[in-house]
């Protein structure tokens, strides 16, 4: 399995992802990223504060960006009742 | 060879020289594994216990789509799964995190302390009680704490564990895991391991890197991780 290394950026600077994970492809790759970004949202949810500006870089071993993930790409946002 | 069990034991009770003697002889092989190899699946009948004289194991149940949670961590020392011995089946798998030596403990081997060492036996007793312990604060820090919060705690409870088996250095101790393993311990992902890890980097509390830990500011670190390590009861008991 080729290997993919998520960094994150965003309000709190840039997270370089040091280790990489074993990931069958890009498509499984882009899913970790959003399970990640929704991690992180979650918590900041718990503290009422949410910085939807960040992204998750996807890159590969040889250091190439192959994705951006926009962390608002992870979640649905609604403001008013259906 | 049964050095870091002794040390672990004998940190709680007196361990004589026969007893010590008896547990040696209790050990029918010693075996080599490899990393991330399952040894124990959840439901197979179980004969004997498996001792961890070097390396590091974890007790963990799989959720579907791929989802992991590692329950307890176990270091040089521990036995894995004491409690097979009257469970017979467990209810959780056993894993090697890094290449471990492990020493087979027939369970016929463990009925025989229980009725010619009663002391031990209860030492032994303790030692599982100590697991349940260890169990109700990852569920702690699993249901209630922040990410900085669990992995504050995971690290200051490895920090004594190790200790008492002679493992750290200082502030400092190794800990061949992957973000992903820290992420399946504390309930997390890689991504927000990874994130959480820089926090408490810039916080000048801990460092996490090349499978070592370097612990830059103790107290904090315990503040940060509401730690007592009075749940791994480090006292002598009267046993």
């Amino acid at each position: 399995m080729p290997r993919f290394y998520l960094h994150i950026r965003n309000g709190s600077g840039y997270a370089e992802d040091p280790e990489g994970q074993d990931l069958s492809d890009l498509s499984a790759a882009r899913s970790a990223a959003i399970d990640g970004v929704r991690s992180l949202l979650s918590e900041e949810a718990r503290h009422g504060e949410l910085d939807l500006g960040g992204s998750i870089e996807i890159a590969n071993e040889d250091g190439n960006i192959l994705l951006i993930v926009p962390f608002s790409d992870a979640i649905n946002l609604r403001r008013s009742p259906r | 060879m049964i050095e870091r069990h002794l040390l672990k034991l004998r940190a709680r009770s007196q361990v004589s020289a026969e007893e010590e003697n008896a547990i040696r002889e209790t050990i029918a092989e010693i075996r080599s594994y490899p990393a991330d190899q399952t040894v124990i699946r959840a439901g197979e009948r179980l004969h004997s216990s498996m001792l961890l004289l070097d390396g590091l194991m974890c007790r963990y149940k799989d959720l579907s789509e791929g989802q992991r949670q590692i329950t307890e961590l176990h270091v040089a020392g521990d036995f894995a799964d004491l409690h097979s011995f009257t469970l017979k089946r467990l209810d959780h798998n056993v894993m090697t995190l890094t290449p471990c030596q492990i020493g087979i403990v027939p369970h016929i081997n463990l009925q025989r302390i229980t009725e010619q060492f009663p002391h031990l036996t209860r030492l032994y007793w303790f030692t599982t009680n100590m697991d349940a312990a260890i169990h109700r604060e990852w569920e702690v820090s699993l249901g209630r704490r922040t990410a900085a919060s669990r992995i504050a705690a995971l690290f200051c409870e490895l920090r004594v564990r190790l200790g008492v088996v002679g493992m750290t250095d200082g502030d400092s101790y190794q800990l061949r895991l992957t973000q992903t393993d820290l992420a399946e311990c504390v309930g997390l992902t890689s991504i927000h391991v990874n994130r959480t890890l820089k926090e408490l980097r810039e916080r000048s509390l801990v460092e996490f890197r090349s499978g070592r830990v370097r612990i830059l500011d103790w107290e904090g670190l315990t503040e940060v991780a509401e730690f007592d390590p009075a749940y791994l009861y480090l006292d002598p008991i009267p046993l």
